[in-house]
């Protein structure tokens, strides 16, 4: 089953459950973060407490490793198999310039050295809200620092009417200025990031980012992107999450549902997804309880020219509490969405 | 329509002697009872599901939702429409677009046909222009897209020896925030289909041959040639033209996939926006979404409404203009400026061609190199290794409703021959009812509709909406040869004996083998080329060529979707080579008596 969005999955449950569907529905297994989670949760569309009973679930260490029980920030309660994780990383075209920028602050010089070869991805698309969340927390480390108060620990907490415009001003300051020297302007968007990744091999863009670092070098070998590109981590941070299978409430087949979950958790198939020619997603397995058997399907020997370089990710940023999405996301419409 | 009525009527009293007595008591059995009974169900089939989603779009548009736990009736959803930032750019960009398209395709289909009125050259236009008409929405988005980005052909061509553009320059095509992108791709698709509708009545033998003489004579009175067929020939040949240009306004002024690949996104079009509502997250967007598309619903009454009071204003100002007796207004320039348009056009779509071929082959391919640095096969392997479920539920979904929409047009049809009564003038306009209404109003309350009575089979919900759309189509391309077929040979075989259902199987289809084969192809091409309907009926769990190719216009890879565009292409094609190969082979008689 393809989704363009897996919105679609969301609305499709809830039409049927609207039709009083509750034990044939048509969608087994959802592969689901964020926002899609916390909505299907909010309206008890999803099974509950069978991802922790499942075996291969030890292996992610869930005693030690809360990435794999909290979506955003929202705890899992077993409603979500952890399956990839991801973290916000950077790719360049380096026939186009030679030193792209590393941290935030040298991003906005960046761009007014280079008008329209930048761009992110349109609010609500995930990766445009994952570049503003990135820029949000930066943002706050960098002024927090200046002004003694932490105003960033906000972030952790839900948006409410008191707090959201004071967390939310510096990041429309940014913005203010940002968008000017953006690709047309900023009065257009990129609709998605894999938009913004052809607008790099049309040489329209030079800098972009993407959420699955593996898929620049995939995109080289499938001559979607140029040989030029190069791949790197922003130093101040890079924003990462982990993501998730569900199954609906009312699915047909819940037993096979959570045995593909499982197999998706199992090492063979991790080290598979995490093989750049497969698909290249980092797995949610902490290593050390695997097996050496297991361990070795892990290891990659020859990285891509254009792969980003192993252990360049120097620091992680968490993602802020869900809530902030809708925050962003509305103050964004208002402010931006309407080009003038 | 009434044109061929008309036909009928006289051709009944010419034969009228023949008939009476022999085909009027027809004996009654099974074959004539569902016969008669067909025009009934063709009704119920289009009124039901298209009125029926209207309803249910009406409900949660004034904030009654069973799901939401919402059964008060509010205004909140309009009150939520009206506050949604841009609103009033969205609804002017639907307009414009809708409007100025249509317009633009029906300017120019009149100034082809003028200047090329009895020329050679109107056939060879519509040959270089036919196949444009089944090429899908999306696959000539996608390519039209490729020509004018700022990385597209025509930057190429020119850098960066005349423009000393390295990189892409700082373009504004396509997405531009004023829908030029979006009317360049709608005029461009529907000119063809306008100009073939015109050349479809003009095809008609009596019609035809009277214009041909009013236009004849009124050269030999000296009127020069363009002028001759807007005083001579338009005023009988626009009312064949009104219905498939309002299907094309109603189409241009809702449609989704243009937009979607060629259109802004700060705001989109309404009918985008309302589509991307309807898909969010947020459940309760659905309220504002359902009150959206019943704005879609009055934005497109509307335009149609305004055509129709233009129409009427431009019939009374010209009135007079039309006696005037003045022989010609500028004709020889306004020849050339026809050609020239004509050649531009012709051009514009070869290049956009050109360029999808070329990057569905190419290898590393940097601006600004006008060819790509390798030719490779890689993309087409491995769209074709994810391809098989798309290309079968495509055919499979094709079939199953062309096949429906033919049987049941040739049961009304022979409906028509057997009661000697033509469709009511209610029921043609019936039929254009799916192409009227706008899709995106009616198609998310129909499929309310269907998830109430069966959910499971998202293939079957997929088929019966495509029929909708089908069966006009070929409704229409079949009607005219039906109504035409000479009834001779029907009454020979009935005066034999042979009942209705004999002469309706061994005398009619055999005759009717080839139009029958080109409404197949036809009815195809429709079923292929829809993605709102494929989209919403399969709830994103059928997936096609066209979905697919939608999917991928905005994605990463140039190269992918010009492989999909290209099959997306190629598939009709088949069918229409298959169409006008296979009766050179059989019923080769029936062919030839058909014309």
């Amino acid at each position: 089953m393809k989704l363009s969005d897996t919105s679609e999955a969301v609305s499709r449950v809830l039409a049927e459950k609207s039709a009083n569907n509750n034990d044939k529905g048509s969608v087994d297994l959802i592969w689901i973060n964020g926002a899609n989670f916390a909505t299907m949760s909010e309206n008890s569309l999803l099974l509950k407490q069978w991802a922790n009973k499942l075996p291969n679930f030890a292996l992610t260490d869930p005693e030690n490793n809360p990435a794999v029980n909290f979506d955003f920030g929202v705890p899992t309660n077993g409603m979500e198999a952890p399956w990839g994780q991801a973290a916000l990383t950077f790719y360049y075209d380096s026939l186009s310039t030679d030193k792209p920028p590393t941290t935030l602050n040298e991003l906005v010089n960046w761009t007014a050295q280079n008008p329209g070869r930048f761009s992110y991805p349109k609010p609500p698309d995930f990766l445009g809200m994952s570049f503003l969340k990135y820029a949000l927390v930066m943002l706050h480390e960098n002024q927090d620092a200046k002004i003694g108060k932490n105003i960033k620990a906000q972030l952790n907490l839900p948006a409410t009417e008191q707090n959201t415009d004071m967390v939310l001003a510096p990041l429309w300051a940014f913005l203010d200025d940002l968008h000017p020297t953006l690709w047309r302007k900023g009065e257009q968007f990129v609709q998605t990031g894999a938009h913004m990744r052809r607008l790099v091999d049309d040489t329209e863009l030079s800098l972009a980012f993407t959420f699955s670092a593996p898929e620049v070098p995939a995109a080289v070998q499938r001559y979607d992107l140029p040989e030029s590109i190069r791949s790197y981590a922003m130093s101040d941070g890079s924003l990462s999450n982990t993501h998730f299978v569900a199954i609906p409430y009312n699915a047909s087949h819940p037993q096979a549902a959570q045995l593909v979950a499982n197999f998706l958790m199992s090492p063979e198939a991790q080290a598979k997804k995490q093989t750049p020619d497969i698909w290249g997603d980092k797995t949610v397995l902490v290593l050390s309880t695997l097996n050496p058997e297991q361990q070795a399907l892990f290891k990659d020997n020859k990285p891509h020219p254009s792969a980003l370089p192993f252990d360049s990710i120097k620091r992680t940023v968490n993602e802020p509490h869900p809530s902030w999405v809708d925050a962003i996301m509305q103050g964004w419409q208002t402010r931006y969405g309407v080009s003038p | 329509m009434s044109k061929n009525t008309n036909n009928k009527t006289t051709k009944e009293k010419v034969h009228s002697a023949t008939i009476t007595g022999i085909t009027a008591p027809y004996k009654t059995d099974l074959f004539t009872r569902i016969v008669s009974l067909s025009p009934t169900f063709l009704l119920l089939l289009l009124i039901l599901p298209v009125l029926g989603g209207l309803v249910c779009v009406l409900l949660p548009a004034f904030s009654w939702v069973t799901a939401l736990e919402q059964t008060t009736v509010s205004l909140q959803g309009f009150h939520d429409l009206w506050q949604t930032p841009g609103l009033t750019q969205m609804v002017a960009l639907s307009i414009a677009t809708g409007l100025l398209s249509t317009l633009l395709a029906f300017v120019m289909t009149l100034m082809i046909l003028a200047a090329f009125f009895n020329s050679v050259w109107l056939n060879r236009i519509e040959h270089l222009l036919s196949p444009i008409l089944v090429i899908p929405h999306a696959a000539a988005a996608i390519a039209v897209g490729f020509l004018i980005a700022p990385s597209g052909m025509f930057s190429r061509l020119i850098s960066p020896w005349l423009s000393g553009w390295e990189l892409a320059p700082d373009g504004m095509f396509p997405h531009d925030p004023y829908g030029i992108s979006i009317i360049l791709g709608l005029t461009l698709k529907e000119l063809p289909f306008l100009l073939l509708m015109a050349l479809g009545a003009l095809a008609q033998p009596e019609l035809g041959k009277k214009l041909r003489q009013q236009y004849k004579v009124a050269l030999n009175l000296g009127y020069y040639p363009i002028t001759a067929f807007f005083k001579a020939v338009l005023p009988v040949l626009y009312p064949f033209l009104r219905l498939p240009i309002l299907a094309v306004l109603a189409y241009a002024s809702a449609s989704v996939e243009m937009p979607l690949i060629l259109g802004p996104n700060t705001p989109p079009t309404l009918a985008v926006t309302i589509m991307q509502w309807f898909n969010d997250v947020d459940l309760n967007l659905r309220i504002k979404a359902s009150a959206g598309a019943l704005l879609q619903l009055a934005l497109t009454g509307s335009l149609i409404a305004l055509w129709l009071g233009s129409e009427r204003a431009i019939k009374t100002c010209f009135n007079g203009t039309l006696l005037n007796g003045k022989r010609h207004y500028a004709d020889a320039l306004w020849q050339k400026i026809t050609a020239a348009l004509t050649t531009v056009v012709i051009g514009f779509i070869l290049l956009a061609l050109i360029g999808l071929l070329m990057w569905s082959v190419a290898g590393f391919w940097r601006f600004p190199a006008v060819l790509p640095e390798q030719l490779v096969l890689l993309h087409f392997q491995s769209a074709f290794t994810q391809m098989s479920t798309p290309l079968f539920n495509t055919i499979t979904i094709g079939i199953v409703s062309t096949v429906f929409a033919i049987v049941l047009t040739l049961l009304c049809l022979e409906a028509e021959q057997l009661s000697q009564k033509p469709l009511s003038t209610f029921t043609s306009l019936i039929i254009y009812l799916p192409l009227l209404v706008p899709s995106i109003a009616f198609l998310f309350g129909l499929v309310w509709l269907q998830q109430l009575v069966n959910n499971q089979t998202a293939f079957f919900n997929v088929a019966f909406t495509h029929l909708l759309f089908v069966l006009p189509y070929v409704f229409l391309s079949l009607a005219s040869s039906y109504r035409r077929l000479d009834p001779h040979f029907a009454h020979v075989a009935a005066s034999l004996g042979a009942t209705p259902a004999k002469v309706f199987l061994q005398v009619k289809l055999p005759q009717l083998f080839a139009p029958i084969l080109i409404a197949i192809a036809l009815g195809l091409a429709i079923s292929f080329g829809q993605y709102l309907p494929t989209l919403l009926a399969g709830g994103g769990r059928i997936a096609t060529i066209t979905t697919e190719a939608v999917t991928l216009a905005n994605g990463a890879s140039r190269r992918t979707s010009a492989v999909y565009a290209i099959i997306q292409m190629a598939l009709p094609l088949v069918g229409f080579i298959l169409a006008w190969v296979l009766p050179k082979y059989f019923f080769k008689s029936g062919k030839n008596s058909s014309r």
